[in-house]
């Protein structure tokens, strides 16, 4: 499979009263067609960061992408200007992307209908009796009940589910190659993260359409990603086939991440959740060696002197950060 | 499977999803929410009366407003003049109602005019960075500085009297209130996720300011609108009384409430119709405006 979009060697700084933030420091990563890539880390790690720099929405100033390459179609899209029209025709209709907040990421005072024909207008050049049609029928899609009825209503007239539902609609009306799904169920309870999920998976095999699901919740991954990426403080720290990730981590802080998450069938008895000790570090203040050092079990003497290390292969297409075997060492 | 989708069917039914959504028209529910309480039909009402005074003045005006009945100056209250004459012998209820086009006209225009202008350098001001933004709103500052009054003073000094002069002077300062609201609301709708999850679908900028930011910027400019028009029919009679107004002797409110003030406590009607009328006016484009912003907010029309 073709590889869709390659981003290379992504930095994006913030600049700020207390000091510049590395928020991505040379992030790797690419996606192929139909492909399914999950990225984890914890908050504020610099996902939604990677996700907004890829679509150039990086409020500037004061943040500022330094340095690296998007590829896309051939194309390199930071040489696009941000508010240009290239990067507004690649927004939404090739690359569209699914936000956080159901409630707050549809416009209040638009209706359903107007915000949905919308894109399509602007990306397909539909008319607006057309896009309408099209509009109910993506709304059916994605299971809105009722949806030439509805399709007239307000926002706050759908509750939260629904609105995530009219914005994976909204997200795929123009068939774009790569969703983008922006932590999509943090906000949703947990019978309707898994429909959510459901019905993206759904969605972007239907159109072909590769997704990138970014979250901090490893059981999302789990089930839907092919390849995972684990960020740590601005950078990948491992990288891999979902199955090596989850039945063999490697880096320190995959290990840890997989350790506090509990599994059926234990107890308290056979085993105690483990919880990674410690905070991330102050990404202004970074430290010359490895960012996780202060609250890695495994370090060596190495990891004290020597700079965070890059990705090394550990196996067919699984790629760690880190200077320890911890294979050995478990 | 089949249970599956049985299950599936019960929820839906339990969730009320099977049962038909009634259809709706958002504009009759616009209506009805607008006349659906007392105060907006009320601003409505009064409204129109004085819109139809205005254009049925001539018509309606028992004495021609420049007509001198010397013999008869400051007449109380008669079956002959209605609300008395003042101290030329002119009636003040023909005064009354020619005035309502003036101070009428005086008020929509500037606030149409200054509200159109001011939402277009607010919006631009709040979706530029630097020197667009620092510009348009360095000048706002400067004009607001100034009390709208002082300004208009100035302008309509250095322009002379009558009527476009007096709209112009008094346009310039409502306008700048207008960009400052605008361009505060816009600033911080322009932080809301669904201004990012517009650009993301691909919305340029001038999308992105007029569907996205501009309806949500609403509510309050509609409220200054309705505020302002009472405000300006008071400021062009402060013009009026300073000399810089309209010149006399069209018939204007608020050199009316001047003129008439002298004769206080031997004739209250003099100053106190045209204050009346001033009131109700401010009054009833404020209560239409209210019972338009919760009718045209889809939010609150949910409520209301």
């Amino acid at each position: 499979m073709a590889v869709l979009l390659n981003v290379e060697n992504l930095k994006t700084y913030f600049h700020t009263y207390h000091g510049e933030v590395k928020a991505l420091d040379g992030v790797s990563f690419y996606i192929d067609q139909k492909e399914t890539i999950g990225i984890v880390g914890e908050s504020g790690c610099g996902k939604s960061v990677s996700m907004l720099s890829v679509m150039q929405l990086i409020p500037t100033p004061p943040g500022k992408i330094v340095d690296g390459k998007v590829i896309f179609e051939g194309q390199d899209l930071l040489k696009y200007e941000a508010k240009g029209d290239e990067m507004s025709s690649i927004r939404g209709g090739k690359i569209a992307m699914i936000f956080q907040e159901p409630m707050t990421s549809l416009n209040p005072v638009l209706t359903i209908c107007r915000q949905l024909t919308e894109t399509m207008e602007w990306h397909l050049n539909m008319d607006s009796q057309t896009a309408r049609k099209r509009a109910i029928e993506l709304l059916k899609l994605v299971g809105i009940p009722e949806a030439e009825n509805r399709i007239d209503a307000y926002p706050h007239q759908f509750s939260g589910g629904m609105r995530q539902r009219v914005m994976i609609a909204m997200a795929i009306s123009c068939n774009p190659k790569i969703l983008i799904a922006d932590e999509p169920t943090t906000a949703v309870d947990v019978t309707t993260q898994a429909q959510i999920l459901d019905l993206m998976k759904e969605m972007t095999e239907r159109f072909n359409t590769s997704l990138i699901i970014v979250t901090h919740n490893m059981g999302v991954v789990a089930r839907y990603a092919q390849r995972i990426y684990v960020m740590y403080a601005g950078r990948i720290v491992e990288s891999g086939l979902s199955d090596d990730i989850f039945d063999n981590p490697q880096h320190p802080y995959t290990i840890g991440l997989i350790d506090c998450v509990p599994q059926l069938g234990e107890t308290r008895s056979t085993r105690r959740l483990v919880p990674i000790t410690g905070v991330p570090p102050n990404l202004i203040d970074m430290p010359p060696t490895c960012a996780f050092l202060p609250r890695c079990k495994y370090q060596i003497d190495k990891c004290k002197s020597e700079p965070w290390p890059s990705l090394r292969p550990v196996g067919d297409q699984h790629y760690i950060s880190c200077y320890v075997n911890t294979r050995e060492k478990k | 499977m089949t249970g599956s989708s049985n299950s599936e069917a019960r929820l839906s039914a339990a969730a009320g999803w099977d049962r038909p959504v009634k259809k709706y028209s958002e504009f009759r529910r616009t209506v009805s929410v607008f006349f659906g309480r007392p105060l907006p039909v009320v601003g409505l009402v009064i409204i129109t009366i004085f819109i139809i005074i205005t254009i049925f003045g001539p018509w309606i005006a028992p004495y021609d407003p420049l007509d001198m009945d010397v013999m008869n100056s400051l007449a109380h209250p008669s079956s002959e003049h209605l609300l008395g004459t003042d101290e030329i012998g002119r009636d003040t209820l023909s005064r009354l109602i020619y005035g309502a086009r003036t101070s009428m006209f005086i008020g929509i225009v500037v606030i149409t005019v200054s509200t159109a202008i001011g939402v277009i350098l607010g919006l631009v001001a709040a979706n530029s960075t630097g020197a667009p933004h620092h510009i348009i709103m360095r000048i706002t500052d400067g004009l607001m500085a100034f009390p709208s009054i002082i300004l208009a003073l100035l302008i309509a000094g250095l322009l002379g009297g009558g009527l476009q002069n007096v709209i112009i002077a008094l346009t310039v300062g409502m306008i700048a209130p207008v960009i400052r609201i605008t361009c505060g609301m816009a600033l911080s709708v322009k932080e809301n996720d669904y201004v990012t999850a517009a650009r993301a679908m691909g919305a340029g900028n001038l999308n992105i300011m007029l569907t996205e930011i501009l309806p949500n910027c609403f509510a309050p400019i509609l409220v200054m609108m309705t505020m302002g028009i009472g405000a300006t029919i008071l400021a062009e009679a402060g013009l009026s009384f300073l000399g810089v107004g309209i010149i006399p002797p069209t018939p204007v409110w608020g050199r009316m409430v001047n003129d008439g003030y002298r004769y206080l406590l031997t004739n209250p009607e003099l100053s106190m119709a045209p204050g009346l009328a001033i009131m109700l006016v401010v009054f009833g484009f404020n209560m239409m405006g209210d019972g338009l912003r919760d009718a045209l907010d889809p939010r609150l029309r949910g409520v209301v």
